[in-house]
């Protein structure tokens, strides 16, 4: 399954809720404000690196570039909206909204 | 992927039209006889909780609507035990006899299903 989180971390409890029901190696995918919980230096990384410990984690392309968002924890993997095709194709999806 | 459907219900009652809609997509996939599962996680067990009245906000119950459902053929109810326990609540606070899931519950609930529908 591939869960998708499009709320911020700092402000919404969507990432923490579903990290406790998604099975581990189960990708994540950031996307809109979701987006905000692949940044480095702020109060939720330690969530996102906890997450990825145990599942791949996605970030859009398009939505980091709208933000201005480049300083990424290590190992979230950019992806673009082709990607996102594959992997909605690939995974069946559960929006974490 | 089995043609079935899940209803993700994540929204505490009347602060959003979640839960309305939601209860309305149940009773319009339950009549057209698909099969259907309903999952309560986070604020979304808030629905199911007793004693709702919201007339001073003129709006209709939500909670009682539920009890209902199996006359649509909506009859398979899930409830994250976490989610109910962090509210103080337990299944004698809620409307109706419900199954309670744990974590790895709620995820084999959702995989079971072809398709999940957030609420």
């Amino acid at each position: 399954m591939l869960y998708t989180v499009n709320k911020s971390p700092l402000m919404f409890g969507n990432l923490r809720s579903l990290l406790r029901i998604a099975p581990a190696d189960e990708p994540i995918l950031l996307y809109e404000d979701g987006v905000y919980a692949a940044v480095s230096g702020t109060a939720s990384e330690e969530l996102i690196r906890k997450a990825l410990e145990r599942h791949p984690v996605y970030a859009l392309r398009a939505d980091l570039e709208a933000r201005g968002l480049t300083n990424l924890v290590e190992g979230i993997k950019v992806t673009d909206y082709d990607g996102f095709v594959e992997l909605v194709e690939q995974h069946h999806v559960v929006p974490w909204l | 992927m089995s043609e079935t459907v899940a209803v993700l219900m994540r929204k505490a009652p009347y602060g959003s039209v979640y839960t309305a809609e939601g209860f309305r997509s149940m009773m319009g996939i339950g009549v057209f006889e698909l099969d259907i599962s309903v999952v309560f996680v986070d604020d979304g067990v808030y629905a199911l909780a007793k004693g709702q009245n919201p007339a001073a906000l003129d709006m209709k119950p939500l909670g009682e609507g539920f009890p209902m459902l199996p006359d649509f053929g909506v009859t398979k109810f899930y409830v994250h035990e976490g989610s109910l326990q962090e509210r103080g609540l337990t299944q004698d606070d809620l409307v109706m006899n419900v199954e309670m899931v744990d974590d790895t519950g709620v995820a084999h609930v959702l995989r079971s299903c072809g398709v999940v529908l957030p609420f």
